[in-house]
């Protein structure tokens, strides 16, 4: 007799094992695009961080939508979660961008 | 089930504990009229919250980051070890694999596979703290100590709570993997503790992938 885990999800096909790899191998390209940012930022002249750091957050933002809708199966789940999650991270983080901007601290931008 | 049967309140409590199949799985008690278990809606509702947590002290990293504390001041950002801590993401990053895995193997049925998985997200986990606490060290070491100056605090703290969390995760998961060797494997329940454990370790990693890119490569 298998032992299954309880699921909420409505019946979509999971991910295999295999899915997961190449998903981890994704991931694992995004880090190095990351990284060799970060490098040709500093070995390049003209590239400044008014082009790097918004790369940076869109591949960083890629990445966590990856690993929330694949790896913790968000996408999988009722939709009831994805919009609860969803809705409050943006408002978060557009509080935390008000604050910053308030205070004056937006100039990691260059 | 008799006694819950003359309850006026049973009806509902039996749907909800029983309810209808719908072509898969049946209910297991734990049910609100969400249709989301409650013990996975809390891990949820948690993870919001520790969102917010590391959000603040992110935004107080920031505040900090830019500021002039002197000319003999240390900072952060002049000590970091770009190559060494892109190898510590990608451990993390691994460990978000193999957490997943474990799920996945638990999912099937195979609990070697999982035990496998699970230890091999706590090992991957163990080395990422490792390399935390090498990078401290040699930070210590070079002058940037917790006190010296704003930015090193926020610093400190940033990084610091996200070690304790993952420490914390560690700690969960050989618990997962001793109950399974004790028992002989994860009964259902166990299960569902697996998969809880599994959101908490993927937000850690989440947590990271922000650090990384806002605490080291944004300079």
């Amino acid at each position: 007799m298998t032992t299954e885990i309880a699921h909420d999800e409505h019946h979509v096909r999971h991910p295999e094992p295999k899915d997961y790899v190449k998903i981890a191998v994704v991931l694992a390209v995004l880090t190095v695009m990351e990284v060799s940012l970060y490098y040709i930022e500093v070995n390049v002249e003209g590239i400044g961080q008014r082009i790097t750091v918004p790369l940076l957050l869109i591949l960083s933002g890629l990445k966590f939508v990856i690993v929330v809708g694949w790896f913790m199966h968000l996408r999988f789940e009722k939709s009831f979660l994805a919009k609860f999650f969803s809705v409050g991270a943006v408002l978060a983080l557009v509080l935390y961008f008000i604050a910053l901007a308030a205070l004056g601290a937006v100039h990691f931008f260059g | 089930m008799a006694e819950l049967a003359h309850d006026p309140y049973a009806e509902n409590a039996l749907d909800i504990m029983f309810p209808p199949p719908e072509g898969g799985h049946g209910g297991h008690g734990h049910h609100e009229s969400t249709g989301i278990d409650n013990r996975k809606l809390g891990m949820w509702v948690f993870l919001s919250s520790e969102f917010l947590f590391f959000g603040a002290l992110i935004t107080n990293y920031l505040l900090f980051k830019g500021r002039d504390f002197g000319a003999d001041a240390l900072y952060p950002v002049e000590l970091y070890d770009i190559p060494f801590t892109s190898i510590s993401s990608f451990v993390l990053l691994m460990s978000s694999l193999t957490m997943v895995l474990a799920h996945s193997s638990l999912a099937r049925g195979d609990q070697e596979q999982t035990r496998v998985w699970l230890m091999a997200t706590a090992t991957l986990g163990l080395v990422f703290i490792s390399g935390q606490f090498f990078e401290f060290t040699e930070f210590v070491n070079q002058g940037l100590k917790l006190n010296v100056n704003p930015a090193a605090s926020a610093f400190y703290m940033l990084t610091g709570f996200h070690g304790a969390h993952v420490v914390i995760g560690v700690l969960m998961l050989l618990s997962l993997w001793g109950f399974s060797i004790r028992r002989g494997g994860l009964s259902e329940d166990h299960g569902m503790n697996l998969e809880l454990v599994g959101l908490y370790w993927h937000f850690v990693d989440i947590v990271w992938i922000a650090l990384f890119v806002i605490v080291y490569l944004i300079r």
